[in-house]
């Protein structure tokens, strides 16, 4: 168990931290290229749509061959994607490789694929626990690798500061070893055939609800993430205010996922969700109605941190306790697709709703009520493991 | 046992420290607020 953790936790940090400070690429790479904003953020779009989309397929393929041969291949693609990343001199060719090829490699190397090894080798007494262990290692990597990747293009120049990376991806490579499973236990033929398994799923109701919880997480955090700066912005809050808050998200964040997956082996997971989505509408009300300091930003920016990804633990565990460990990793990509969906609408509601109203109010007020739906929905989730009586299709597992 | 655990909480609050520490540094807090941010 120790190996997977640790193993799984390291490759999670690198898939995770990686991509996060690609926002620092922006200025150096479209001013060397001479591109404009769009042709860097509909690369990046891109990339968060195929990390969704191709989230459920490298999630069966895990699922059916073994984790760390998606996860090997996740790596070279990462590698890659970097490599070419550099070397992209034409819109399309950027779109392709930060875009393309990075969304894919995300999917391969990140939550889903690791949780279905770690669900299948941890006792379910621990699962979410280590499911919070590994997406605290997520977060941390997140919070890590901004100034890292900061300290890189400042020291070797953005192009080597994309190699060096993607020699890091790299790495992913030989701790993808660690999460090696015996035959037994990945690829033998299970009672369950894929089919059945996808059809019993988007069949059952607390699957459903689950997947709309997700869809908020991804909604709500990323409208923030995206548009807090300029909602502080617009009310004359100083550049360094949006940075610290930035950081106490990330910090936050780590000790969040943590505690959420520690409690998920304590106490109902529904619950925690619901709280979770609750406690995010309830401060997101009150930072809308307190006057607007840098510390109501900073206390709102510590307590949205928390709440940040410390869904992802009982989310995934509550999935393997319903559905069991066999398709872990294609049904964690389905619902992290949902997550996606919303993601893509937060941010650009956010967009949208500001240009037509002149302000955020409106999509602050739809992450509220977002929030309380979610909260309602996580509620009657039945968390009791499924019964099977006859599976059809077994034999084509 | 528990001592590993409290050697373990302390080890992972040094790094968050170390880490939260390198985003207050004048050079990256001017970096993120010119370059990651207004990106928005």
């Amino acid at each position: 168990m120790t190996q997977v953790l640790i193993c799984g936790a390291a490759i999670v940090t690198l898939s995770m931290g990686i991509r996060h400070g690609f926002g620092l690429w922006l200025q150096p790479i479209t001013m060397d290229r001479g591109w404009t904003r769009e042709t860097f953020a509909f690369a990046l779009a891109v990339q968060n749509l195929a990390w969704g989309i191709a989230g459920p397929f490298a999630g069966a393929l895990a699922d059916r061959f073994g984790a760390f041969r998606v996860l090997i291949a996740g790596s070279l693609l990462y590698a890659g994607g970097l490599v070419l990343m550099a070397l992209s001199t034409s819109g399309a060719a950027f779109t392709g490789s930060a875009g393309l090829m990075l969304g894919m490699a995300q999917s391969g190397t990140t939550y889903a694929v690791v949780y279905g090894v770690i669900g299948r080798n941890v006792a379910a007494d621990k699962r979410s626990w280590a499911m919070g262990v590994a997406a605290a290692a997520g977060s941390f990597g997140q919070f890590l690798m901004v100034p890292v990747e900061n300290w890189l293009i400042g020291g070797f120049g953005w192009q080597s500061a994309l190699f060096i990376l993607g020699c890091l991806a790299l790495a992913i490579v030989p701790l993808s070893l660690g999460l090696r499973e015996p035959a037994a236990t990945a690829a033998t033929p299970g009672q369950q055939s894929l089919g059945h398994a996808l059809r019993e799923a988007f069949g059952y109701r607390s699957f459903q609800l689950l997947m709309a919880g997700y869809f908020v997480c991804g909604f709500q955090v990323v409208f923030i993430g995206v548009h807090m700066p300029s909602y502080l912005k617009d009310h004359g809050l100083s550049p360094n205010v949006a940075t610290t808050a930035l950081a106490l998200i990330g910090l936050f964040n780590v000790i969040g996922t943590y505690a959420a997956g520690s409690l998920g082996a304590r106490m109902p997971k529904r619950w925690i969700l619901s709280t979770i989505y609750a406690l995010r509408s309830v401060a997101i009300v009150i930072f809308l109605n307190v006057p607007l300091t840098p510390w109501s930003v900073y206390l709102f920016s510590s307590v949205i941190g928390v709440l940040w990804l410390s869904t992802v633990p009982p989310t995934n565990a509550v999935i393997a306790q319903i559905f069991g460990v066999r398709y872990l990793s294609m049904l964690g990509g389905f619902v992290f697709l949902s997550h996606q969906v919303g993601s893509f609408l937060g941010v650009w509601l956010g967009g949208r709703l500001y240009d037509a109203t002149g302000s955020y109010d409106v999509v602050w007020w739809i992450a509220v009520a977002l929030g309380v739906f979610a909260a309602l929905v996580n509620l009657p989730v039945d968390e009791r493991t499924i019964e099977r009586h006859a599976v059809p299709g077994s034999a084509a597992a | 046992m528990k001592l590993r655990r409290l050697g373990g909480y302390a080890g992972a609050a040094l790094a968050l420290a170390i880490v939260f520490a390198a985003y207050l540094r004048p050079d990256l807090m001017l970096t993120l607020a010119t370059q990651l941010w207004n990106c928005f």
